[in-house]
């Protein structure tokens, strides 16, 4: 990221980003209700949202701490159970090359496969957060507006709740020392933008919006679609719904 | 209550006021307004800059490049794609290694301070979506890399910012001519050309029956002008004015061969050849699926080995045949001028 | 880029996020020490509050024995926090729906009542140097005297009330202190391994065992670096009790392992291959075999035998020994092992050992030591040892 003599470069003010809201986001108490869904019918496993997503929070760029990773599911002839991995099998960092770009290798060619598809992942956001119960500080909570988010000044890094997600959403961010997680990019989406990985999906697998409104994406995606949560036997009551996974996805 | 009891309670009350006293200093001021939080939290992480900044951020500097995009397949949303500027570039705003990343609220930002990456390796990039691997849903366009482009960078045929946009595809510049003045002005062609532009072994020229109209008036221009070396095309381009150029590319166009473009099958044997990439534009069995490129149908091998060999030692020149050919070994070559070499041309209802 | 993690290889599939353990051998240190507390305070309870004369020259030493345990039962989890200095947000914003928030509460209650207990016991010591030593000693003596002298009658009467209250006050206390690790892993939904409403209970009587152990460990010890003879019917006072509580601990383990199993929830091929396959060395033959049914057998065949003198010290110390060698592989059987089955429900970790650093082997293994050296340094100055003086009258 050279610095360039680029001072004399137009800003271009036109396109600039919008302000953060000036009230602190929580006086909006229930203005909006965010909520994502995720088509698993669409996703090319192409991993561009795990890129960004890096990108956008800075998150560490090896292949143990991820906000949002996605997984494939591959069903061979004759086999009940899939096989399944995601980016960070070794075989995908082998064939991405390092472990700051992501791509899934082209495995099962020689074997005949029935069936086979990704399914991303990410914080589900839960409307009865296990994480945000077994926080003993109150450094991890669920706004109004229905993200569950980290004060990273006041984690003392237990890790806690790292233990109770039963999604494997959080980790322990080292350069930090503190739990980190999705945020649904709450830094995005306070501004009116989507989420980075929901900008960058090239099929539209990602959806995001706001059930408060009747005719955002999410609430269409809802209305249109029988959907699903992951794990529901939990009673988290996961906020990110999912359409077309099948009954082997963890 | 003896003087020791006494004393010891007041010390135990003394650490609860002090206990009491530390929290209400410790305390953030924030604390439960809105919940078991510091609700000042909110504002702050709300504070972080977004680094992805949207497509109309690029458009306000990037207005050529942004406009291929707007109007190609990679901005369709009912197509299935939507590839925004920043997810090849990377994101408008960067990662800032040596900043503490929580509330980063500086960092550099293109263009201010920031390059954005321009892809070189098109081949790795592009094929992070569209590589044909298990589990990618069929709706989605997917190739085999190595049939496909085989060694080569996707950018060498498709234009980045509208893929669907290839280069060195024949345009037609021009009207089209009048075929049957074309034949009349074409006798003297049979003589190394065959009959109605079917040509045989033993004659020098290739076939011309029902190649691309264009690229045969495309062709005689080039031999006229001396960018393609040939003495005897030298000799008889020089002698046709453009609008014979026109007429007799009419005509030896018009004489279609009835032969249909390959289908799968075929399209596995050219694989099998080494063939599957020519395939992509030549066809199957060298009979294109458009007007964008030249027929390969009913040329001899030794023609076709002699026109790669052209490209590749710069005797002809062609924006993306140039670097294919250069990529091909003698045995690569052989193989598949051999199998494009097959299928012969056969004359429809129009002849004789 | 420095990784100040160690990555864990795995088998099927892991959640990406797994791949990094939280929890270390710290935390399994941790619960073992927390057992120890409250495993030592109920001896001391039993001599206190149930009147059990067999444990009389073990009783102070076992409240020593408590506090000092105690007092480095943060030690561990402030060497796991991502951020130490910040760890009284537990205390002065306690989410009161985490276990862990508990902690601070409990454990600051705890050593409070301890401390205060102690100071009770030890006060005619206490007083009685801060009249006669000098220096530096001597003022701290004087310190904890509170600037009272009085040691008559009716002052000791109020003390040995205040000690009994202090007593039955804190069983429930030591057992809660203890009891809420149990249901810091038992509650849990995320991981079958742990997902227990037995776990409480489980950590509890185990940590009874694991403190009685303790104690008999170092009061033999203790008696040798003395040159003085083991009162074997205390030994044998401690060996009933360990004997008892170690038996209901196995009956259950045995309960809530064959539960799990035979409840048979989605996720049980893997943990029941984990268990054919990494768990037999350190759950059947340590934990089970070596640590439990051995002493149940050792104990029951002395017992049975009416063996008495040295041969049944040495039998009830090398129980002892292994007992304590069954606690800590419990801890680590959970701890570790509950990490190592991936919540995937197909996947299995193993555990990368670290030896240096904060949260390695060497760290959590001086963790153990230091209040061992911390309980020298205490016998020194407030001896528990009372063989001289007459028995207390009832």
């Amino acid at each position: 990221m050279a610095a360039t003599a680029s001072a004399l470069l137009p800003d271009p003010g036109r396109a600039a980003l919008p302000a953060s809201p000036a009230a602190p986001a929580g006086d909006a108490a229930g203005k909006h209700q965010w909520a994502f869904g995720v088509d698993a019918t669409k996703c090319i496993g192409c991993l561009r949202c795990v890129e960004a997503c890096k990108a956008e929070n800075e998150v560490a760029l090896d292949a143990h701490h991820f906000r949002t990773w996605v997984e494939r599911y591959v069903y061979v002839e004759g086999v009940d159970e899939p096989r399944i991995d995601s980016q960070s099998d070794p075989v995908n960092i082998a064939a991405s090359g390092s472990e700051q770009h992501y791509r899934f290798a082209n495995r099962y060619q020689e074997e005949k496969v029935e069936k086979a598809f990704f399914v991303p992942k990410l914080c589900n956001h839960c409307t009865h957060p296990a994480c945000v119960q077994v926080c003993p500080t109150g450094a991890t909570f669920k706004t109004a507006d229905g993200v569950v988010l980290i004060d990273h000044t006041y984690c003392i890094g237990c890790q806690y709740c790292v233990q109770a997600c039963p999604y494997g959403a959080r980790f322990f961010d080292v350069e930090n020392r503190v739990t980190e997680k999705c945020t649904w990019c709450y830094h995005r989406i306070t501004r009116g933008l989507l989420p980075a990985c929901v900008e960058v999906c090239p099929v539209g697998a990602r959806v995001f919006g706001d059930r408060n409104d009747k005719q955002s994406p999410i609430s269409r995606f809802l209305a249109e679609n029988r959907v699903e949560v992951l794990k529901p036997e939990t009673g988290n009551a996961p906020n990110v719904f999912y359409v077309g996974i099948d009954k082997d996805v963890r | 209550m003896p003087k020791h009891v006494r004393r010891l309670i007041l010390v135990l009350l003394g650490f609860g006021v002090l206990a009491l006293t530390v929290r209400h200093f410790v305390v953030d001021r924030s604390f439960y307004r809105y919940g078991h939080y510091r609700a000042d939290a909110l504002a702050e992480i709300a504070r972080d800059q977004p680094k992805f900044r949207g497509t109309a951020y690029c458009q306000s500097c990037h207005g050529a490049e942004y406009d291929a995009w707007a109007h190609s397949p990679h901005n369709r949303a009912d197509g299935g794609g939507i590839v925004k500027c920043e997810v090849c570039h990377g994101p408008g705003a960067g990662r800032d290694p040596g900043h503490d990343y929580i509330h980063a609220a500086t960092g550099p930002v293109h263009p201010q301070n920031l390059h954005l990456a321009v892809p070189t390796d098109t081949r790795a990039l592009c094929s992070v979506c569209h590589e044909q691997i298990v589990g990618r849903p069929a709706q989605q366009r997917q190739i085999v890399i190595g049939d496909h482009a085989g060694a080569q960078q996707c950018s060498l045929c498709h234009d980045v910012h509208a893929p669907s946009r290839l280069k060195g595809a024949i345009a037609v510049a021009s009207l089209a001519g009048s075929a049957a003045a074309g034949q009349r002005k074409s006798a003297a062609c049979i003589a190394c050309h065959g009959p109605a532009g079917v040509s045989a072994a033993g004659l020098l020229g290739p076939t011309l029956a029902g190649q691309n109209r264009a690229y045969l008036a495309a062709a005689l221009a080039a031999y006229k002008s001396g960018a393609r070396k040939n003495p005897i095309m030298l000799g008889v381009a020089s002698s046709l004015s453009s609008t014979d150029i026109e007429d007799v590319a009419s005509w030896f166009s018009s004489q279609k061969c009835a032969v249909a473009p390959g289908g799968a099958e075929q399209l596995a044997a050219a694989r099998k050849a080494g063939a599957a990439m020519c395939a992509n534009c030549h066809g199957a069995n060298g009979v294109p699926r458009s007007d964008a490129w030249p027929s390969l149908l009913g040329q001899s091998g030794d023609y076709l080995k002699g026109a790669l060999r052209s490209y590749a030692s710069a005797d002809r020149s062609h924006i993306v045949m140039s670097t294919l050919a250069r990529g091909l070994d003698d045995a690569a070559i052989e193989r598949v001028a051999a199998w494009y070499s097959t299928a012969a041309c056969k004359r429809g209802r129009e002849d004789e | 880029m420095h990784p100040d993690f160690t990555a864990a290889p795995y088998i099927g599939y892991v959640y990406p996020n797994e791949t990094v353990f939280p929890w270390g051998v710290l935390i399994v240190v941790y619960p073992y020490l927390t057992g120890l507390v409250a495993g030592a305070f109920t001896v001391s309870s039993l001599y206190q509050v149930f009147g059990l004369e067999r444990l009389r020259p073990v009783a102070h030493f076992a409240l020593l024995t408590s506090l000092c345990c105690m007092i480095f039962v943060p030690t561990p989890l402030l060497l796991h926090l991502g951020h130490p200095e910040r760890a009284f947000n537990a205390v002065f914003t306690p989410h009161w729906t985490s276990a862990m928030a508990m902690f601070g509460y409990f454990a600051g209650f705890y050593v409070l009542l301890l401390m205060v207990e102690t100071w009770f016991v030890f006060r005619p010591h206490i007083v009685h140097e801060a009249q006669q030593r000098a220096g530096p000693l001597g003022w701290f003596y004087r310190l904890l005297s509170l600037g009272s002298y009085d040691l008559s009658a009716e002052a000791l009467r109020i003390d040995a009330k205040w000690i009994l209250t202090l007593a039955i006050i804190g069983i429930p206390a030591a057992h809660g202190l203890h009891g809420y690790v149990g249901f810091l892993f038992g509650s849990l939904k995320s991981r079958e391994w742990w997902s227990s409403d037995l776990m409480p209970v489980i950590f509890l009587f185990s940590a009874i065992i694991s403190g009685v152990s303790l104690l008999t460990v170092l009061y033999v010890l203790s008696c040798r670096l003395r040159r003085i003879p083991v009162d074997a019917d205390c030994v044998k006072g401690l060996g009933y009790t360990v004997w008892g509580f170690l038996m209901f601990t196995l009956l259950l383990e045995g309960v809530e392992f064959g539960s799990l199993v035979y409840k048979g929830r989605e996720g049980i091929d893997m943990i029941l291959l984990f268990v054919r396959t990494r768990l037999i060395i350190p759950f059947f033959v340590l934990q089970i075999g070596v640590g439990a049914v051995t002493p149940i057998l050792i104990l029951s065949y002395l017992f049975w035998r009416g063996t008495a003198g040295r041969k049944l010290v040495a039998g009830v110390t090398l129980s002892a020994l292994l007992i304590l060698l069954n606690v800590i592989m419990m801890r680590f059987n959970v701890v570790i092992g509950g990490q190592e089955i991936s919540k995937t429900g197909v996947g299995l970790l193993s555990y990368p050992w670290v030896f240096l650093g904060k949260e390695g082997v060497f760290a959590a293994a001086s963790v153990l030591v230091a209040p061992m050296l911390l309980l020298l340094m205490m016998v020194r100055l407030f001896p528990p040892w009372h063989e001289s003086e007459p028995p207390r009258a009832l």
